[in-house]
C-alpha cells in the first residue's frame, strides 16, 4: 500500500458516501419526517382527533368492529395517543390473511368513509422499505446503512482537525472550504445521533440480515424465537361455538390501573365471537426508554385474567433500549424535538456531503463538465430539493384530492412520486445554480402555502388551532412555515443576480489580465 | 422549563471552551488569549458540559436523562456556531442570559 492510511480512508469515504448518498438522504429525511407520522397523519384526518384514549374509546372500536366485521377471524385496536390521536381498526375477513383497517370517526361512531390515506405512515415505511417490495428495499436500505456506518467511521478517521475544527465555520470562503466546514459541522456535533441511529437502524432489522445466530440456536424454528423473544402469548384455537365477548371496558380499566403512566396502546382480539376467543391488552410506552413488549391475556368470555407476559431478560432489555433510542416513541416533547433536530443535520450532513463531492470536482473556466458530474448534480439536486418538494406535494394531495375517490392513498403516492421525478428532469434539464433556485423557490411556494391550504380547506387552521392551544395542528402549519422560510432564504442565496454575474466576470477579468 | 436550565450550562461551556481557541477569541473578544485566561477557559468549559447533565437527569431521569444530555448538547453547539458565525455579539450576550433564565424557572420564579 502506497498511500497512508488516512488517505485511504478518505477514498473510503468518499465513495461509501457517495454510491449510496441519495438513498441515504432520502431514508434521513423520511425518517426524520417519521418521528412525527402520529401528529402527519392526524394533520391529514383532523377531523378524526379523539380526546379519549380509555375504556370509553375502546367500547367504541369493539362496537363498530362487532357491526362491520363479527365473522373476522382477528381484530386489531390502535387506541390514540397524545401525539397519534387517531383510534385505528384492523381486521382480517375470514379467508383472508392481510388485515384491512379504516379509522373511527368519533362524530358517527362508524369507520370513517372518504379522506382516506396512509398519512404519516407512508413516509415511516418508505425509510425503510422505499416503496418497494419489503425483502428488497429492507435489503437495500440495509446496504445503504452499512454504508453509512462505514463512510462514518472513515469519516471520523479522515477528519484529522476534529477538536482545533469543533467551531469553525466559514461561510463565503471559496470553492469546497465552507461546504467542508458545514458538512463537519453537521457531523461531528450530532455524531452521538448519527452513530447511534445509523446502528439502532440495522439492529431493528438485525435478525433479517444475520439469521444464523437465531436459526442455530432455535433450529431453524423463526416462530419459536419470535414468540420467546417478544414473549406473543400463544394463540387460541377456535372451539368452533359462539359465545358473547365481554364488555371490554373493565379489562382496559384493568389494564390501566396495573399501567397508570404508560396506558393501553393496542387491544388484539383473536377469534372474536367464538368461544375461546382471547382478548390481549398491549402496554403503550410513553415515557420508557426500552421498548418491552408487555401483554395481559384475558379469557374472551368470561374476562378472566389468564397471564401477563413481558421478557425482561437482560437482551430483552439491551435491544428495547436499542429499539427505543430509534423509534423515539417517547412522548417527551422537547426532547422528541432534539431528535427530528438531530435527523434534519443528519440529512443536510449527507446532503453537503453529495454537494462537496461536485464541488471539489467543479471544472476549471472553458472545461467541458464531464458526463459523471453533470449526472451527479442532477441527482443531487433532484434529491436535495426534489424530495422535499415531493413530501410537500404529498400534504397538498392529500387535501386537494377528493374525499371519496377510488385508491386515494394511491394516488397521493403518485403524485409525490410524480414531483420527485419531476424534480430530477428538471435538474438534467437546467444544471447549475439556476435550477438549484428554482427548486428551492418551488419548495418555498409550496410548504409556505400549505397553513393557507390548511385554512381554505378546513375548520383547524391556525387562526383556530392557535387560539384554542391545538398545538398537533398549530405546530405542524408553523413546521411548514418555518421550512418554507428556510427554503425561501435558500432560493435567495441562490439566485442567480445580474449585478452579482457582473461583478464576478469583471473580478476574473481583472485576475486574468494581472496575471 | 429545566431544559433551558440545562442549555444554559452547556451554551457557555462551549463558549469558554471555543474562546480558549485563537481562532474563536479572535473573532469574539480581539487578540489571542494568554496562558491563564486559555487555562481558565478550558476548565471553566469542561466543568459547565459536566455540570449541563445534572439538569437533564433530574429533569429525565437516568436513562432519558443520559440521552437528553446528547441532544443538549449538540443543540448548544449548533447554537453558538451559528451565533458566532451571523451574531457574534449575541453569541456573547446569550452566555449569561441563558443560565440566568433557566436558574429563575428551576426557582420558580415567575
Amino acid at each position: 500500500m502506497k498511500e497512508g492510511f488516512r488517505q485511504c480512508m478518505a477514498w473510503l469515504h468518499t465513495w461509501a458516501g457517495l454510491i449510496p448518498g441519495w438513498i441515504l438522504f432520502a431514508v434521513f429525511l423520511t425518517g426524520t419526517a417519521a418521528y412525527y407520522r402520529g401528529e402527519i397523519s392526524a394533520w391529514m384526518r383532523p377531523d378524526l382527533r379523539m380526546e379519549d384514549r380509555g375504556p370509553e374509546a375502546a367500547m367504541l372500536g369493539v362496537r363498530e368492529l362487532q357491526r362491520i366485521a363479527p365473522d373476522a377471524t382477528g381484530w386489531i385496536i390502535g387506541l390514540p395517543t397524545e401525539s397519534d390521536p387517531l383510534l385505528r381498526l384492523y381486521w382480517r375477513p375470514p379467508g383472508e390473511r392481510r388485515f384491512r383497517d379504516g379509522i373511527l370517526d368519533p362524530a358517527t361512531g362508524r369507520v370513517a368513509e372518504g379522506g382516506e390515506t396512509r398519512g404519516g405512515e407512508f413516509f415511516y415505511r418508505f425509510h425503510f422499505e422505499l416503496h418497494m417490495p419489503p425483502i428488497w428495499g429492507r435489503w437495500l436500505v440495509g446496504f445503504c446503512a452499512m454504508a453509512m456506518l462505514v463512510a462514518i467511521i472513515s469519516g471520523i478517521i479522515t477528519h484529522r482537525r476534529i477538536f482545533a475544527d469543533f467551531f469553525t465555520f466559514r461561510p463565503g470562503k471559496a470553492g469546497s472550504r465552507s461546504w467542508l466546514d458545514a458538512h463537519n459541522l453537521l457531523a461531528v456535533l450530532a455524531l452521538p445521533y448519527h452513530l447511534m441511529i445509523t446502528y439502532t437502524g440495522l439492529l431493528t432489522l438485525m435478525t433479517m440480515y444475520m439469521p444464523w445466530g437465531m436459526q442455530l440456536a432455535y433450529k431453524g424454528d423463526q416462530q419459536a424465537f419470535i414468540a420467546e423473544a417478544l414473549s406473543i402469548a400463544p394463540q387460541p384455537r377456535p372451539a368452533r361455538e359462539t359465545a358473547p365477548m365481554t364488555d371490554i371496558a373493565p379489562l382496559v380499566a384493568e389494564a390501566l390501573r396495573r399501567w397508570p403512566e404508560a396506558g393501553v396502546r393496542r387491544i388484539g382480539v383473536s377469534f372474536p365471537g367464538d368461544a375461546n376467543t382471547t382478548i390481549v391488552l398491549g402496554k403503550g410506552d410513553r415515557h420508557e426508554l426500552a421498548i418491552r413488549r408487555r401483554e395481559l391475556v384475558f379469557a374472551g368470555t368470561t374476562g378472566e385474567l389468564r397471564l401477563a407476559t413481558g421478557n425482561d431478560a437482560p437482551a430483552a432489555q439491551t435491544v428495547g433500549v436499542a429499539l427505543g433510542l430509534h423509534f423515539a416513541r417517547f412522548e417527551w416533547p422537547f426532547l422528541h424535538g432534539l431528535f427530528f433536530l438531530s435527523g434534519l443535520a443528519g440529512t443536510a450532513m449527507v446532503g453537503t456531503g453529495l454537494v462537496m463531492w461536485v464541488a471539489k470536482r467543479a471544472p476549471k473556466r472553458g472545461e467541458r463538465r464531464s458526463f459523471g458530474l453533470r449526472l451527479v448534480e442532477a441527482l443531487n439536486m433532484g434529491t436535495i430539493f426534489g424530495l422535499p418538494i415531493a413530501m410537500f406535494g404529498f400534504f397538498w394531495a392529500n387535501r386537494l384530492l377528493p374525499g371519496v375517490l377510488d385508491q386515494r392513498p394511491a394516488w397521493e403516492i403518485r403524485i409525490f412520486f410524480a414531483l420527485w421525478l419531476a424534480a430530477y428532469f428538471h435538474a438534467s434539464l437546467r444544471p447549475g445554480r439556476r435550477g438549484w433556485a428554482e427548486q428551492a423557490g418551488l419548495a418555498a411556494a409550496l410548504a409556505m402555502l400549505l397553513p393557507v391550504l390548511n385554512m381554505l380547506t378546513t375548520r383547524h387552521h391556525l387562526g383556530v388551532a392557535l387560539p384554542a392551544g391545538d398545538w398537533l395542528m398549530a405546530g405542524m402549519d408553523l413546521g411548514f412555515l418555518g421550512f418554507g422560510l428556510a427554503f425561501a432564504l435558500a432560493a435567495r442565496k441562490l439566485w442567480p443576480r445580474p449585478g452579482l454575474a457582473v461583478a464576478a466576470a469583471r473580478n476574473r477579468q481583472l485576475r486574468e489580465e494581472g496575471a | 422549563m429545566m431544559a433551558v436550565l440545562a442549555l444554559g450550562l452547556a451554551y457557555p461551556g462551549f463558549l469558554l471552551l471555543s474562546l480558549a481557541m485563537d481562532r474563536h477569541h479572535r473573532d469574539l473578544l480581539g487578540g489571542s488569549p494568554g496562558r491563564v485566561r486559555r487555562q481558565l477557559c478550558r476548565i471553566g468549559g469542561w466543568a459547565l458540559l459536566g455540570l449541563s447533565i445534572l439538569p437533564c437527569f433530574a429533569l429525565w431521569g437516568w436513562s432519558f436523562g443520559a440521552v437528553a444530555w446528547c441532544g443538549v448538547l449538540t443543540l448548544a453547539a449548533f447554537a453558538l456556531v451559528a451565533l458566532t458565525t451571523y451574531a457574534p455579539r449575541a453569541a456573547l450576550l446569550v452566555a449569561p442570559l441563558l443560565p440566568a433564565l433557566g436558574g429563575a424557572a428551576w426557582l420558580g420564579l415567575p
